[in-house]
């Protein structure tokens, strides 16, 4: 009887020790909780304020000006109150295009290499350098591109200014490279190892792994990174705004002076007055931009979740 | 837990040292005579910060703070607030072409800034006429053969709109004539870029404030007069600007007294001068 009471007394008393214990860890887990979910709703709301803010100002331009010149024309003067957007819209999806054309075979490349080829001493090199290039501030690419680069390609191509999308391309080129490289990498390190026995137990050569089968499996990571290293290209600013060149003309060649929208935008926004048309126009313009990396999300998002 | 109380811990200290940096500023900023921000022209850029290291040296407590970006953005910044004194290179209280006049701003003479049309060192071309220029600027001289120069094509390098320094060249150089805008043409934003631009390009051609003409840019003759401050002085070299710096009302405390520190005839005389700017008495 003694003994049953026991057994009936003892359980509770362990379970109110436990619910103590519960109890108080409780309280901590939902402070923590709140704080997190706090921060997430802060960091979301300051999102959609930033979104909302430049959407409703950069549309207001259209109250002075057409969607159809503000889009199509190629005429900016905002003096003479003519703000045709299209020379940058169009200088910024060449020079992102060029910069894909440069960047991506080489990024791969380099990935491919840093990941099947070369021995670990040079891979314990090669990653760690790559970070340190995602380190350098862009104004320093963007210097050395004003007082080296285009001055060289002012000699090779026997072109007057040599500002322009080339020069603009390659320093972005080498601003890309490091994120493309280093995600590609991780894609293809992530590539299981039974692929690649398979595939060598099948006969291929080594190149025949890489591009039938390492790639192809590789292929959702490979594209992330390219679209992730076109969305630094598409937003990056003080580099490319000292090799373009800054000037809002249709450029002949690749080593005219030209315009895109982030540098028109850094060029003019402290000058402008605060409500104007122009004001306006400059921030339909970073809207754009907004717009732009928004559909890359979007893109990679897709991508992930067919991957997977 | 013990994660959470380390966490806990590190907050609190966070939070106690801010309050104590705050404090301790504000504190200061009781017993000072508070602070100066200037912003605007970059053709004004070298005198502010030099007299701004002088003022310093005997006003310790006062913090000044100087940037530059372009003539405009100086009466813009103090109409929002965002600057004490706004640098220009010109009188932003009445209207100039292209620029609306600011409201509710006073306006302090500081210095005289002459201008020079720069080229690069191993150009030939050792002077240009308000014609030659004219006709270069505006994009119809193309050629530095047709302005006694070899064989090559011109390149403009120009000052962003909203520059002090475009709107003076415009003005006192060019006679008003407008600039090309395409072409064997490009526009920088300050003028420690219009230096790098044109002293990089053997075949372009610009203009800034003669505090900046070193290294591989010269300086040209206007009709036969060299920029020199002795010219502008005798008021044969007519490319020159008068710098303001503007206040929201009348200056008050420390602004004042930073914006009498430079009027002074101390620095008006020394440093000033030093850098190639005049003393603003007299023009």
């Amino acid at each position: 009887m003694a003994k049953i009471e026991q057994d009936i007394m003892t359980p509770p008393a362990e379970i109110s020790e436990k619910a103590v214990i519960k109890k108080s860890s409780y309280a901590k887990n939902r402070a923590f909780y709140v704080y997190t979910l706090g921060s997430a709703l802060l960091l979301g709301v300051v999102l959609f304020s930033i979104i909302l803010f430049i959407g409703k100002t950069g549309l207001q331009v259209f109250n002075d000006v057409s969607p159809m010149e503000f889009f199509f024309s190629f005429t900016w003067d905002p003096y003479a109150e003519k703000y045709g957007a299209a020379v940058f819209i169009l200088g910024t999806l060449s020079l992102t295009a060029l910069t894909l054309v440069f960047a991506a075979p080489i990024s791969l490349a380099l990935a491919i290499f840093t990941v099947e080829v070369a021995p670990d001493w040079l891979k314990r090199i090669l990653r760690p350098l790559l970070d340190l290039l995602v380190g350098i501030p862009s104004i320093v690419y963007g210097y050395l591109g004003l007082t080296i680069l285009v001055p060289f390609i002012r000699s090779a191509t026997g072109a007057l200014v040599g500002d322009g999308l080339l020069a603009a391309a390659i320093v972005l080129t080498l601003m890309v490279l490091p994120t493309i490289t280093r995600i590609s990498d991780d894609a293809i390190a992530a590539v299981p190892t039974e692929l690649r026995e398979a595939s060598y137990a099948m006969g291929s050569t080594r190149l025949q792994t890489i591009f039938r089968v390492i790639l192809p499996a590789a292929s959702p990571g490979i594209l992330t990174a390219i679209i992730l290293g076109m969305a630094r290209a598409i937003g990056e600013t003080m580099a490319v705004v000292m090799v373009i060149g800054n000037t809002a003309q249709l450029p002949t060649d690749l080593y005219t002076p030209t315009a895109v929208l982030t540098t028109t935008i850094v060029n003019q926004i402290i000058d402008v007055e605060f409500g104007s048309a122009w004001n306006n126009a400059l921030y339909m313009m970073a809207f754009l931009l907004l717009i732009i990396s928004t559909i890359m999300i979007l893109v990679i998002r897709r991508i992930r979740t067919k991957g997977a | 837990m013990n994660l959470m109380k380390r966490v806990s811990t590190l907050t609190l200290a966070a939070v106690v040292s801010v309050g104590f940096t705050f404090g301790a500023t504000s504190a200061n900023a009781a017993s000072a005579t508070g602070k100066v921000v200037v912003a605007g022209s970059t053709a004004l850029l070298p005198l502010t910060s030099q007299g701004a290291k002088e003022f310093k040296k005997s006003n310790p407590k006062v913090s000044v703070s100087v940037s530059g970006s372009s003539s405009i953005a100086g009466p813009q910044s103090v109409s929002k607030g965002s600057a004490t004194i706004g640098a220009c290179d010109w009188d932003a209280t009445k209207a100039v072409p292209g620029f609306n006049a600011f409201k509710g701003l006073t306006a302090y003479k500081v210095a005289v800034i002459p201008f020079a049309t720069i080229v690069h060192t191993s150009n030939k071309v050792k002077n240009l006429s308000t014609s030659q220029l004219q006709g270069i600027f505006s994009g119809k001289i193309t050629n530095w053969k047709q302005v006694g120069g070899k064989d090559a094509a011109i390149v403009v390098v120009n000052r962003k709109t909203g520059s002090g320094t475009r709107v003076n060249y415009q003005a006192k150089a060019l006679k008003g004539k407008s600039f090309m805008t395409k072409g064997n043409y490009k526009e920088v934003g300050k003028s420690g870029e219009m230096t790098t631009a044109v002293g990089s390009n053997p075949n372009a051609i610009g203009y800034v404030d003669l505090a900046y003409v070193k290294g591989s840019i010269k300086a040209l003759s206007y009709n036969g007069v060299a920029a020199t401050t002795t010219n502008v002085k005798s008021k044969k070299y007519p490319v020159y600007g008068v710098g303001y710096f503007l206040t929201k009302g009348p200056a008050k405390g420390a602004n004042a007294a930073f914006i009498s520190y430079i009027q002074s005839s101390k620095f008006q005389n020394g440093s000033l001068k030093k850098l190639k700017f005049l003393p603003y008495r007299g023009f």
